[in-house]
């Protein structure tokens, strides 16, 4: 048994006409931090896609990595979303599939140093049936408007990174 | 003048929000109601005072200017007091 992990960077991120965070590289004293800057005041999405390689069975992992730009304080909420795709058996048009009923974490500003990174993870229940080697998008979401969860942190939260995660059992 | 709409707080909310960052002044320690409670405040305190602000300009610029122009003055005067250009 093992877990199988999937790094997923802003660099990779495909987004929709609208409603999307913007993709940042900020120069650091000593290197440079790219993300993806979610917005305070309106909902978000950056989406992600990958082969659900040696996938066994079980939820997914989600671990998303952030900081804040402005804030030191309050909460922020991440929601994630799949739609899996089975080639040679699914038989809907990729280009209309919907995604699965999303998934959330509610993470808190630790505080003392505004840009700190922090880590939280959603656990994905909503599977969209995936099943190995499945072609997979991955919706990722902040919602600013508090719909799943009060989202109370003023300024844009950047995405580092994200880690997706399963069993292949 | 009444207060702005809904609609308009809620642009400037996010518009201030956006615009804030490592450059400018940090938000610390304020959550996101906080701050909307800002602006509201902001707004309503403009259409309060707004006659006394218009009775502060002497004449004749008082009644030779129109009220967008005396709003570009007071922009103008905020700017350069607090420098937040």
């Amino acid at each position: 048994m093992a877990t199988v992990t999937h790094e997923l960077h802003p660099e990779q991120a495909q987004f929709l006409s609208t409603a999307f965070p913007q993709y940042v590289k900020n120069l650091g004293t000593n290197f440079p931090v790219s993300g993806l800057a979610y917005d305070a005041a309106s909902d978000e999405a950056a989406f992600w896609k990958f082969r659900a390689t040696s996938y066994g069975s079980g939820n997914l992992t989600l671990t998303i990595l952030w900081y804040a730009d402005t804030a030191s304080t309050n909460n922020v909420v991440w929601e994630a979303q799949l739609a899996c795709i089975t080639p040679d058996t699914d038989t809907q048009d990729v280009e209309t599939d919907g995604l699965a009923t999303l998934n959330f974490v509610q993470d808190t500003h630790l505080g003392t140093t505004g840009q700190r990174v922090h880590t939280c993870a959603i656990t994905i229940s909503n599977l969209d049936s995936i099943a190995a080697n499945d072609i997979v998008w991955l919706r990722i979401a902040r919602d600013a408007n508090s719909t799943s969860a009060t989202d109370d942190l003023a300024g844009d939260c950047v995405l580092l990174m994200a880690v997706l995660s399963y069993s292949d059992t | 003048m009444a207060v702005l709409s809904d609609a308009d707080r809620q642009q400037i909310w996010a518009d201030f929000m956006a615009s804030a960052g490592p450059l400018l002044e940090s938000l610390f320690g304020m959550s996101k109601v906080d701050i909307r409670a800002a602006v509201n405040a902001a707004d309503q305190w403009i259409d309060d005072n707004a006659s006394s602000f218009n009775a502060a300009i002497p004449q004749p610029a008082r009644g030779a200017m129109t009220a967008k122009q005396k709003a570009r003055l007071l922009v103008w005067v905020v700017e350069r007091r607090w420098r937040i250009q």
